[in-house]
């Protein structure tokens, strides 16, 4: 067993053990047994679908809008799950015995971060395709466009992770993670918006530029997300900006929280 | 050839106490060696920066000044704890593994591979009388069987230099007992151990050597043996002690204290008990013992403290 197979075993029996992750199946398994019971589209042996009752390209939008606004609502569910997994691996007690291993810092915290994204992009990964087979083989139809789109949601993941974890390993506290990210969260969207005010600023370009600045230095989540949905549907993305922006954003908050880690008394 | 496993140089730690306030120094101007193959005692009053130190040598702690190294590695270089164990004090082991989980997910850490923590694991639980507890939730555990799945952990990966810091808190007097006997073993074979404890006879039990911290500052260090270093002490008890032979003895004697026909006495040297002796034959006193009063670690330990201008 090597140091990162460990931290991963470890990863995944605490994610196991909290309610939360039934509660993820719990949800996967009601939405499957749910569209298990659709009727089939396939009636007396003709193609709903031949006889232009319901279009191909209705139906693909469809299943985009769904899975859009439930990757959406997996990863709202593994915000709250994971912001705690980083304050409890450096709570006083424990932090000592992991530091006390022969591992750097830097190393040690990058592998917990992978360990808990990967065991979490797993329970994405695994519910949605679940879902999406069941729906897949209920409509006769299958929409090869929700793999791409799935692999957006985890990179997506990847980076609200970032962003809760660095607020997890600054405060050492879940609910201060939790709170952290939405405030972010909330923040952007509102940013995202900042040209419905330019009016009201007037010729004021100061006030424009730094909402602007603060626009740009700021990760684009909800602006990202919006991209699932043409993924789906095979439209591609609709915007890179806010998609490359945001990654690049989480790559330095990541570096910002290997520094603080490397540079904190436990 | 560098026969020391541990060296502390000049070392100083402060904690910053947050907004306006003064820093806490914790550890200050802290020098000592510690050998291979030697059981080594860490003692002090609560407070005293005996974990701070622990932690400064693991890397948990950063120093502020001066050095802290284990087999030439300093604290923060990861390779000083290639070959070390620790058994933290206030451990919280992560409730949701089980006993053998745990050591699976620590000995992972420390790079272990599976095959080699699985040939372990037994003979550890074994060791520390947790066999048929190996498969149970660690939240289930009593606190005494934590420090025993606590001091598995510590010696799975078969360390050179073993770091315990309170080892027997919360396990009862025969845990205590195997606990010691274990560490004995681990100096037969050659292990060097580093040994936290408030418990002073546990460190006299065990221990080669000793330091005493009081409030961040190395007060002493060396054998148990020296630290008993203390002026001779008797107990001398006569058959009968008559008023006026009392008076003149506590002349005589001015640390003898008597209570009925006891005499309890301090001297400068040994010799100077058959001063009394015969101070009592004249006086026609008959004796019925004369022994030396043993000087516990913990009277040395307290005087030490008491007398260190830094308690104040």
């Amino acid at each position: 067993m090597n140091k990162f197979a460990a931290i991963l075993y470890d990863s995944f029996l605490e994610i196991k053990d909290r309610k939360i992750f039934y509660f993820y199946w719990l949800v996967a398994g009601v939405l499957i047994i749910v569209f298990g019971l659709l009727p089939s589209l396939n009636i007396n042996g003709r193609d709903i679908l031949e006889g232009n009752l319901l279009s191909p390209e209705v139906l693909n939008g469809f299943i985009a809008r769904f899975f859009d606004g439930f990757l959406g609502f997996v990863i709202f569910l593994l915000v709250f799950g994971s912001a705690g997994l980083a304050p409890s691996f450096l709570s006083k007690g424990r932090v000592e015995l992991v530091l006390s291993k022969p591992i750097d810092r830097w190393r040690l915290l990058s592998m917990k971060f992978l360990a808990v994204y990967l065991v979490k992009a797993a329970v994405l990964a695994v519910m949605a395709t679940a879902i999406w087979l069941t729906l897949s083989l209920r409509l006769g139809m299958f929409n090869w466009g929700f793999f791409p789109g799935l692999l957006f949601a985890c990179l997506q993941l990847l980076v609200v992770y970032a962003i809760v974890f660095f607020f997890g390993v600054l405060t050492n506290s879940a609910a201060s993670a939790i709170m952290g990210y939405f405030v972010i969260r909330i923040g952007t969207d509102l940013l995202a918006s900042r040209k419905v005010v330019y009016p009201l600023l007037g010729e004021k370009s100061l006030w424009k530029t730094i909402l602007d600045g603060v626009y740009h230095v700021s990760p684009k989540i909800g602006e990202m997300s919006e991209n699932i949905g043409p993924i789906m549907t095979g439209k591609g993305m609709a915007d890179f900006y806010p998609v490359w922006s945001t990654v690049l954003i989480a790559v330095v908050v990541f570096l910002v929280t290997l520094l603080y880690f490397n540079r904190k008394d436990y | 050839m560098n026969d020391a496993a541990i060296q502390v140089d000049h070392l100083t730690k402060r904690y910053s106490a947050g907004f306006r306030r003064p820093p806490v120094q914790a550890l200050t101007d802290i020098s000592l060696d510690v050998k291979k193959n030697e059981i080594f005692g860490l003692l002090g009053p609560n407070g005293a920066g005996k974990t701070t130190l622990i932690k400064i040598l693991l890397g948990s702690l950063l120093p502020t000044s001066g050095a802290a190294s284990i087999n030439g590695f300093g604290g923060a270089d990861w390779r000083s704890r290639l070959s070390a164990g620790y058994l933290p004090e206030n451990h919280r082991f992560p409730p949701y593994l089980t006993g053998r989980q745990m050591l699976f997910c620590f000995g992972g850490m420390a790079g272990l591979s599976s095959t080699v923590i699985r040939g372990k694991a037994d003979a550890l639980f074994d060791l520390v009388g947790l066999h048929q507890w190996q498969n149970t939730k660690i939240r289930k555990y009593s606190k005494g069987m934590m420090q025993r799945l606590g001091l598995a952990q510590a010696l799975l990966n078969d360390p050179q230099l073993i770091f315990l810091d309170e080892p027997t808190d919360g396990v009862d007097p025969v845990g205590r007992h195997e606990i010691r006997t274990i560490l004995l073993n681990l100096k037969k074979e050659g292990k060097t151990i580093f040994l936290n404890s408030h418990l002073l006879a546990e460190v006299e039990a065990v221990c080669d050597r000793v330091a005493i911290l009081n409030k961040g500052r190395l007060v002493k260090v060396g054998p148990v043996s020296g630290l008993l270093d203390v002026k001779p002490a008797y107990r001398l008890e006569t058959a009968e002690m008559p008023p006026v032979v009392g008076e003149e003895t506590t002349t005589a004697f001015p640390t003898a204290k008597i209570e009925g026909t006891v005499i309890t006495v301090t001297l400068e040297t040994p010799g100077q008990v058959n001063e009394i002796i015969d101070l009592l034959r004249r006086r026609g006193v008959d004796l019925v013992s004369v022994a030396p009063v043993k000087v516990s670690l913990e009277e040395s330990f307290l005087e030490l403290i008491q007398g260190d201008g830094s308690h104040e």
